[in-house]
C-alpha cells in the first residue's frame, strides 16, 4: 500500500474559506512584542502577508527573524500586539481562548522541529491525540491513523513508543497526528532541522505530495535551503520584517 | 486515552513515584495502626469500667445514680420488661441492688460498697467473675458469702474462707448487719474496685436492707458500646413513668469526654502525617510537571482545553493516591491484624494506669474499626488532590508559546 495515493475524506473543518476568492490567511501590518523583564523585543514589526487555500510555502530566515512568531499567530498560539491576523473567517486577535482552543484542535496540524511527541504513549497513540480530544470514537481513530501511517510509510510501528522509532520516523508520527483530524493548515517549525539530509528530502517530498492531493495548506519555518528549494513560494524575513516574496513554478 | 496517559505519566520517574508511594504506603498503614491501637487503648479502658462494673446502659430510677438513694428502688420485676428484650445486639441485662457500709475482720474496719447481684446473670454483662485471683465465684442459690477486691482482703487481712461483719443502714431505718464468708478475691487493675468493691448474692442484700423483691438498677451490656446513646433514647420513650436509661456516657461522662479527646487527638495525629505526606506529594507532582511543560505547550498548541490539562495531572495524581491508600490499606490491615492477634505485652515495664474512670492496660493491641481505615485511605486521596492541585493548575496556566520553548 505504501505510496499509493490514499485521499482520506477532509473533516467538515478542514475548509476554512468562507469565500473561494478570499485569501485563507491574512495577516495585515502585524506588530508583536515581547517582554522580557523590563526588556521589550520586536518580534514582527508592520508584518503582511496572503496565503491562499493549498499553498506550499515556506518562510526563510536566519533566527530570530520572526518565522516562529508568524507561525503562533496563525495557529492560534499567539496573538498580534497590533495588527490583524485572520484565518478564514476567524479573527485571531479578538477570538477568545476557548475559539482559538478549538481552532487548533479542529482546524490547525502543528510539526516541530524535535517532533514532540509524547514518549509514554505509542506512535499510534500520539497520532490519535487529536483525534481522542476531538471525541471521536477508538476504532474511528484507529482506522484513520492505519491509513495514514501506510500513506506515511510507518504501518507496522503503531505500538512502537517514540524512543523506539528513529528522528525521520518520529518525524513521520508527527506528520500523522498533524493530518490526523484532516486540517485545513498544516504549520510545520523547521521540521527538518533535527534530520539528515536522506531522511528530510524524503519527508520534504512526503509533504509536498500531500499538499497536492489534499489539497491542505503547508506553512513552513526553516533557513535550511532543502526545505527553501522544494517550496513554489518562498517569504523571506529578517529582523520582523518581510524582506522578499518569490513564487515560483515547482 | 487521557486514563492511560495518565497512568503511564506516573511511570516516567520511576524511582520517585515509588518513593513518593512509598512514603504514602508507610504513612496511611502506620496510621491506620495507630489508630487501631488508639481504638485498643479506648477499648481497654471502656471495658475495664463497664464491662467489668457498670455495664454500657443502666435502668434505674430517675436521680439514682445523682446519690445512689438507698430509697430510690425498683420492682425486681423490672429485669424482665419486654422492652429489654427488643435491644438489639442485647450481651445480657442483670438487676442489682447496692449498699454502703463497713466490713470488718478483728479489728481492722473498711469502708465498702455491696452489690447484690444474680450470680446467673450477672456474668452475661460483667467480667468480674473472670478476674478471680483467688477461691471462686457466687454460685447461684448461695447465701451469706462474699467476693471482694484483693486490695480490700489487704486492708482487711482476709482470705479466702475468712468471716466477715458486715454493717450497713437498712431501708426501714435499722442497722443491718450480719455475718460473711468471703468465697473469692479478685483483681481488675481499677484501684477503686479492688479496694471497696464487695459482690454478694441479690436475695441475701434484699434481705439485709429489708428490701426483698426489689433492686437499684438493671444493668445491660450490648455489643456496640458506641451505640449505647441511640439504645437508650429509643428506651426511654417505652420505659414506663419511674424508670429512665442511661448510658456509659451518662454515668461516666470523664470516659465520654477521654474518647471525645481521644478523636481529637486522632485528627490532630492524622493532620500532622497527612501535612507531611501532603509535602511530598506535593513536590512529586511538581517535579513531573515543572519536567514537562514542553509537552504541555503541546498538548496546548493541539487544541487541549486547560481544564482537560488540569485533569490530567489530577488523574495521575489520583492514581497515585490510589494505588498509595490500597498499599497503605493492606499494610495497616496486616499490621493491625498483628497487633490484634498478638499485640506487645507491656506489663513488664508499666503498670495499669486508671484514668477517666477506665483504665489503661500495660499492652498495646489494635482493633479493628472500618473508620481506621476509612479515615486515612480517604484522607490520603483527598490530601493527595489538595496537593496536586497546585501543580495541575500551574501546568493548566502555562503559555503554550512560551512553555514549547522550554527545553
Amino acid at each position: 500500500m505504501r505510496g499509493e495515493a490514499l485521499y482520506l475524506p477532509l473533516s467538515p473543518y478542514a475548509s476554512l474559506l468562507t469565500d473561494a476568492n478570499m485569501p485563507l490567511i491574512t495577516l495585515s501590518n502585524v506588530y508583536k512584542t515581547y517582554r522580557h523583564g523590563s526588556l521589550e523585543v520586536t518580534a514582527l514589526t508592520d508584518f503582511s502577508l496572503e496565503i491562499a487555500e493549498g499553498e506550499f510555502i515556506v518562510l526563510a530566515g536566519p533566527s530570530g527573524s520572526g518565522k516562529t512568531t508568524v507561525l503562533n499567530l496563525v495557529g492560534g498560539l499567539d496573538r498580534p500586539s497590533a495588527g490583524a491576523v485572520t484565518v478564514g473567517a476567524l479573527e485571531i486577535a479578538s477570538a477568545s481562548a476557548a475559539v482559538l482552543a478549538d481552532y487548533r484542535l479542529r482546524r490547525v496540524g502543528f510539526i516541530f522541529q524535535s517532533y514532540n511527541l509524547i514518549p509514554v504513549l505509542t506512535a499510534a497513540e500520539n497520532a490519535e491525540f487529536t483525534l481522542m480530544l476531538q471525541g471521536v470514537p477508538r476504532p474511528e481513530r484507529r482506522r484513520r491513523v492505519t491509513e495514514l501511517f501506510i500513506e506515511l510509510g510507518i504501518e507496522g510501528l503503531e505500538e512502537r513508543r517514540p524512543g523506539d522509532l528513529s528522528g525521520g520516523q518520529q518525524q513521520r508520527v508527527a506528520i500523522a497526528r498533524a493530518l490526523a483530524a484532516a486540517p485545513g493548515v498544516v504549520l510545520a517549525d523547521e521540521p527538518t532541522a533535527n534530520l539528515d539530509s536522506h531522511t528530510a528530502e524524503e519527508l520534504l517530498d512526503l509533504m509536498r505530495d500531500l499538499n497536492r492531493r489534499r489539497g491542505v495548506t503547508f506553512l513552513f519555518s526553516s533557513h535550511d535551503d532543502r526545505v527553501i528549494g522544494r517550496a513554489r513560494r518562498v517569504v523571506r524575513l529578517e529582523d520582523g520584517r518581510m524582506v522578499g516574496d518569490s513564487t515560483t513554478n515547482r | 486515552m487521557l486514563t492511560a496517559l495518565a497512568f503511564r505519566n506516573l511511570w516516567r520517574n520511576r524511582r520517585r513515584t515509588l518513593l513518593t508511594l512509598s512514603a504514602m504506603v508507610v504513612s496511611a498503614a502506620l496510621l491506620i495502626l495507630a489508630l487501631g491501637v488508639f481504638s485498643g487503648m479506648i477499648d481497654d479502658m471502656l471495658a475495664t469500667t463497664t464491662r467489668l462494673y457498670h455495664g454500657h446502659l443502666v435502668l434505674a430510677a430517675p436521680g439514682y445514680h445523682a446519690h445512689r438513694d438507698l430509697h430510690a428502688h425498683l420492682p425486681e420485676v423490672t429485669a424482665e420488661l419486654p422492652a429489654l428484650a427488643g435491644i438489639e445486639g442485647r450481651l445480657g441485662s442483670t438487676p442489682r441492688l447496692r449498699a454502703f457500709g463497713l466490713f470488718s475482720v478483728a479489728t481492722s474496719s473498711q469502708p465498702v460498697e455491696i452489690l447484690g447481684v444474680d450470680p446467673v446473670r450477672e456474668p452475661a454483662v460483667t467480667t468480674l467473675h473472670r478476674q478471680l485471683v483467688a477461691g471462686r465465684y457466687l454460685q447461684p442459690g448461695e447465701q451469706g458469702v462474699v467476693i471482694i477486691g484483693s486490695a480490700l482482703a489487704k486492708k482487711l487481712g482476709a482470705s479466702v474462707g475468712s468471716e466477715v461483719v458486715v454493717v450497713t443502714q437498712a431501708a426501714d431505718g435499722s442497722i443491718g448487719n450480719d455475718l460473711l464468708t468471703v468465697r473469692g478475691i479478685f483483681t481488675t487493675g481499677d484501684s477503686r474496685h479492688d479496694g471497696r468493691l464487695a459482690v454478694t448474692s441479690l436475695p441475701w442484700l434484699q434481705h439485709l436492707l429489708v428490701l426483698d423483691g426489689r433492686i437499684h438498677e438493671v444493668t445491660i451490656a450490648i455489643a456496640e458500646p458506641m451505640t449505647a446513646f441511640t439504645v437508650a433514647d429509643r428506651l426511654n420513650t417505652v420505659l414506663p413513668a419511674g424508670i429512665a436509661a442511661r448510658d456509659w456516657g451518662d454515668i461516666l461522662p470523664e470516659m465520654r469526654d477521654a474518647i471525645a479527646s481521644f478523636d481529637v487527638s486522632r485528627m490532630i495525629v492524622v493532620g500532622i502525617l497527612y501535612f507531611a505526606t501532603g509535602l511530598g506529594i506535593l513536590n512529586t507532582c511538581f517535579m513531573s510537571v515543572l519536567e514537562r511543560t514542553r509537552e504541555f505547550g503541546l498538548l496546548l498548541a493541539t487544541g487541549m482545553r486547560p481544564w482537560g490539562i488540569r485533569r490530567l495531572v489530577l488523574l495521575e495524581t489520583l492514581f497515585l493516591a490510589l494505588l498509595g491508600s490500597t498499599a497503605g490499606l493492606l499494610g495497616g490491615f496486616l499490621l493491625t491484624w498483628y497487633m490484634q492477634a498478638i499485640g506487645i505485652d507491656l506489663s513488664g515495664a508499666i503498670t495499669p494506669i486508671t484514668y477517666a474512670g477506665g483504665t489503661i492496660l500495660p499492652r498495646l493491641r489494635a482493633v479493628f474499626e472500618p473508620a481506621n481505615f476509612l479515615v486515612p485511605a480517604a484522607m490520603l486521596v483527598a490530601v493527595a488532590l489538595f496537593a496536586g492541585f497546585l501543580p495541575a493548575n500551574r501546568a493548566a496556566r502555562l503559555d503554550p508559546v512560551a512553555a514549547l520553548r522550554e527545553e
